[in-house]
């Protein structure tokens, strides 16, 4: 290495303690950091990607956690041995960090400005004035729209993706050396991710700092590192160069986290998963655009299971007595068709208004104006008994694992009650039968039974809820981003299931996703939707590969593509 | 993790049993509640709310002992073991303590006890020939001393330890079927069912327990069964209001949501999926009320609109008492005021271990 390293991590182990018992969560890792690179550090939840880097800011949580060995040299100091004093002088002045949720990152009842001006009064000697004006000048180099009025806003007063770029300026302030980047745009949506992305790299190359670049999305950190390391289960597999590590993964889990994200090119069958690839039995066979449109042929020429026509969706608020309420259409005028056997795909941003329109379908909010017909019933002027019957037909699968299970039910328990609430099968030992069958079917055992939901894994917990949802045998199937909490190898698996799913009892899906690729690939038709209105609605892949509508485009080119 | 069930409630209960405090409180409330329940046999006295007086030996120091002339009732009671056992002796002896006796035949000489340094009149008494004249005579020991009625202070404050006890669990039994009942609805469904409770429970909560109880007393009469539906009526107010918050957030989940599109009914949602899930607030609020409701009689009995006399309540012995704290006697009223505040804290120490057991993340 011709360049000294800015950063070297050696032989860094970290465990956490609790009850007793420590639990190593980084095993040993080395890497260093050159002076004006961006590294990308790519891993899936709970590889010890963020605590390595939290490690390098001194910020673990000190009463449980302890670094068991191994340094951190920056600046021939070691970062392990370093006291919290002076620690301060070095974060946000030579090492800042940019978190992952801008949302609750900023201060809410602090302007933006003062929050900014802050960090420039801790670390520097300037003037009150100077500081004002530094920090206008940050904001204008975060490209924030009018820097004055974003000074004096409230976070609530500004966008998720502003809210970022305050982030960005605080951590920036000081012109620091190093600056860690924790998943900085998972909680945005894409076209912004794509600006927030832009943004770095320019700031990158004109402060000649190094990033270190967490995240979890591989064809992400493709477009905005060098290098990249690849970390799973506390150590690092992997790092090299971006290009070899694209072109040429050495190591199978590179390989299986590259494949297991759905292409956007060619149409899998089925998923790689982490496992086929580490046995060997990605199996490649292709759904050709041939396969498709015989299979559409016939779908299409049923009479559409359910029949969206004109819906709206109005929320009023009125957040002062002497204040006219407020009407905001969260689905303005939405018409379409789900034919029986088919999956139709629902693309848009946060706030486009997609949920909302698969509660209205579900008759979990109640549509505005507008009819919703299945099979040929209009399901808005239903009784409640009616509707307790319809429930039975159309279901939902949630997108947090977490959240969508009750934490004191059992699972079996928790599966066995929506049959007995819809008076399904004889008794409860034919029930619990049933119940077991479902919960294999799915890919876990009758082992499981009566385990509780926190006893299993986030993708273990889809699965069940899964099995929640087609114990009704239902005909219609709403994914509400079913699978956007999960990890990518994680996400294959349950693609593949819901796949084999539909296959096997004739499913019909709406499947709502922010994520383009993965509805892509889902999808039958796909519908795109923008502030609540149907911007275009096409064959998946006729709307990727000839988008008609601008939004669509900017979609479309948002997508980080990968090498 | 191949232990069939390891559901939340029992890690729990495996983090509470670590507390110390928690635990020793619990076993100490566990303790007070035996003898509440078995107050009149470990009583020394057994009569009826251990009323024997004896106002020869008014307010004596702890540890007090004096011998002790038994004459038996000439009026016969037929009561039962058990009846006796839980409401103690209708039969009423007469107790007569005196310094000094001699015996002729069936005839007890005998001079009765008189304090500071007085001397007491003589007296005899004929006893029933079937009798031995010397069971009649007996040492008596006061352990905690005696009241101003010359009545047994140990066995009062037992026998006190049941209206403590039973206030907690009548008032904490009424707050909390009114208070998750009203809760529920009021968080669950939200809107203008919501306002509604809300102003009861604004309403409500501005009265004084004093006022109220004032108000049922003149209702239903003097007592303490009204003194236990007034403080429940006025307690619910607080569990109501907890119970709201928590299903506000709660309801937020996703399994909520879940529940209502698998087609569950509102009732089953709330029973089932909503409230065993804040099982942990509502419990931390009832130990906490339980407390408060020990507190709230103290008071009242305090005040002279709890319990009525003869019957024994700690409240009503401070009040019996308090001017005794001056007098160089403040046993009399620090007995039962360090037994409410053991029994007290006690509920608190237990309600905070629950709070941090019970905060189980997985």
């Amino acid at each position: 290495m011709s360049k000294t390293n800015l950063l070297t991590v050696k032989d860094l182990s970290i465990s956490f303690v609790s009850d007793g018992t420590t639990n190593a969560i980084i095993h040993s890792i080395s890497y260093h950091l050159e002076p004006n690179e961006i590294l990308g550090i790519v891993g899936e939840s709970g590889s010890g990607k963020s605590v390595s880097s939290l490690a390098i800011l001194g910020l673990l949580p000190k009463k449980i956690s302890k670094i068991t060995s191994g340094s951190i040299l920056y600046d021939t100091k070691d970062l392990t041995q370093l006291s919290s004093k002076a620690f301060q002088q070095i974060r946000g002045k030579k090492i800042a960090m940019i978190f992952q949720e801008p949302m609750s990152s900023l201060n809410p009842s602090m302007r933006c400005g003062s929050q900014v001006e802050e960090v420039l009064k801790q670390h520097t000697s300037l003037s009150k004035k100077a500081i004002k004006a530094e920090t206008l000048s940050l904001f204008e180099k975060v490209k924030l729209p009018d820097p004055n009025r974003v000074y004096n806003a409230y976070p609530h007063e500004i966008s998720g993706g502003q809210k970022q770029r305050v982030m960005i300026a605080m951590a920036i302030a000081c012109k620091p050396e190093i600056l860690i980047a924790d998943e900085p745009t998972t909680a945005l949506d894409v076209t912004v991710q794509k600006d927030i992305i832009a943004l770095l790299k320019e700031l990158q190359t004109e402060n000649n700092m190094s990033v270190i670049f967490i995240t979890h999305d591989l064809a992400l950190i493709s477009e905005i590192a060098d290098r990249v390391l690849v970390m799973y289960k506390g150590e690092i597999v992997e790092q090299n160069t971006v290009e070899h590590i694209f072109n040429t993964p050495a190591h199978d889990y590179t390989k299986a986290l590259i494949n297991s994200r759905p292409s956007l090119n060619v149409r899998l069958k089925t998923l790689p998963t982490i496992s086929d690839v580490m046995n060997a039995t990605v199996s490649t066979v292709e759904l050709t655009p041939q396969m498709r449109a015989d299979n559409h042929k016939i779908l299409y020429n049923k009479p559409p299971l359910l029949e969206v026509k004109n819906v709206e969706k109005e929320y009023i608020s009125t957040s002062g007595w002497f204040t006219k309420p407020t009407h905001f259409k969260a689905v303005d005028a939405v018409s379409f068709n789900i034919y029986e056997g088919e999956t139709l795909g629902l693309v848009g941003e946060s706030g486009c208004g997609k949920s909302t329109l698969g509660n209205t379908i579900l008759q979990l909010d109640k549509a505005t104006a507008g009819r919703i017909l299945y099979q040929g019933v209009d399901i808005t002027k239903l009784s409640a008994s009616e509707t307790k019957a319809l429930r039975k037909d159309i279901q939902i699968i949630f997108q947090d694992p977490y959240s969508s299970l009750n934490p004191r039910i059992p699972v079996g328990k928790a599966i066995m009650e929506p049959m007995k609430v819809h008076g399904l099968y004889k008794n409860d030992a034919e029930r619990k039968e049933k119940t077991i069958a479902i919960l294999e079917r799915v890919g876990l055992s009758e082992a499981y039974f009566n385990r509780y939901p926190h006893e299993f894994s986030g993708g273990q917990r889809q699965r069940i809820g899964i099995a929640r949802t087609i114990a009704l045998q239902p005909k219609l199937i709403v994914c509400d981003e079913s699978v956007s909490a999960l990890d990518i190898s994680v996400q294959a698996q349950v693609l593949n299931l819901l796949n084999e799913l539909k296959e096997k009892f004739n499913f019909t899906y709406l499947f709502i996703s922010h994520d383009l690729a993965v509805v892509k690939y889902m999808s039958d038709q796909l519908l795109v939707m923008n502030a609540g209105k149907i911007e275009e609605l096409d064959d998946a892949d006729v709307i990727y590969n000839t988008p008609k509508k601008a939004y669509t485009k900017k979609l479309i080119n948002a997508i980080p593509k990968g090498l | 993790m191949s232990t069939p069930s390891n559901s939340l409630s029992q890690l729990a209960l495996q983090k509470f049993k670590k507390n110390f405090w928690g635990v020793f409180s619990l076993c100490f409330i566990i303790a007070v509640g035996i003898i509440a329940v078995f107050a009149y046999a470990f009583a020394p006295d057994n009569s009826q709310n251990a009323n024997q007086m004896h106002v020869s030996i008014a307010s004596k120091a702890p540890g007090f002992s004096t011998t002790m002339l038994v004459l038996p009732s000439q009026i016969e009671h037929h009561q039962n073991f058990v009846d006796a056992l839980f409401f103690g002796e209708k039969n009423t002896t007469t107790e007569i303590p005196i310094t000094s006796y001699s015996m002729t035949g069936n005839t007890i000489h005998y001079m009765e006890y008189a304090s500071d340094g007085l001397i007491g009149l003589e007296k005899e008494v004929q006893v029933d020939p079937t009798m031995d004249p010397h069971s009649l005579i007996r040492e008596q020991r006061f352990l905690l001393g005696t009241d101003k009625y010359g009545r047994d202070l140990l066995s009062r404050v037992l026998v006190g330890a049941r209206i403590s006890f039973s206030i907690g669990f009548v008032a904490v039994f009424i707050s909390l079927v009114i208070g998750v009942f009203m809760g529920s609805i009021s968080g669950y469904f939200g809107g203008k069912i919501d306002a509604f409770i809300m102003w009861i429970i604004n309403v409500t909560w501005s009265i004084p327990t004093l006022l109220l109880v004032i108000a049922i007393t003149l209702a239903l009469g003097k007592g303490f069964w009204q003194v236990f539906i007034a403080v429940g009526l006025t307690m619910w107010v607080e569990v109501a209001r907890v119970v709201r918050g928590q299903i506000i957030s709660v309801k937020e989940n996703q399994y909520v949501t879940a529940a209502k599109a698998l087609g569950f009914s509102n009732f089953r949602i709330i029973t089932k999926h909503i409230l065993p899930n804040i099982l942990a607030p509502i419990i931390v609020i009832s130990a906490a009320n339980f407390a408060a409701a020990i507190l709230v009689e103290s008071g009242l009995s305090f005040l002279g609109i709890g319990a009525q006399p003869p019957m024994a309540s700690w409240g009503a012995m401070i009040k019996d008492h308090y001017n005794y704290i001056i007098l160089g006697k403040p046993y009399l009223a620090i007995i039962p005021g360090l037994c409410i505040m053991f029994l007290v804290m006690a509920f608190m120490l237990v309600g905070n271990a629950l709070r941090d057991a019970l905060d189980v993340k997985a």
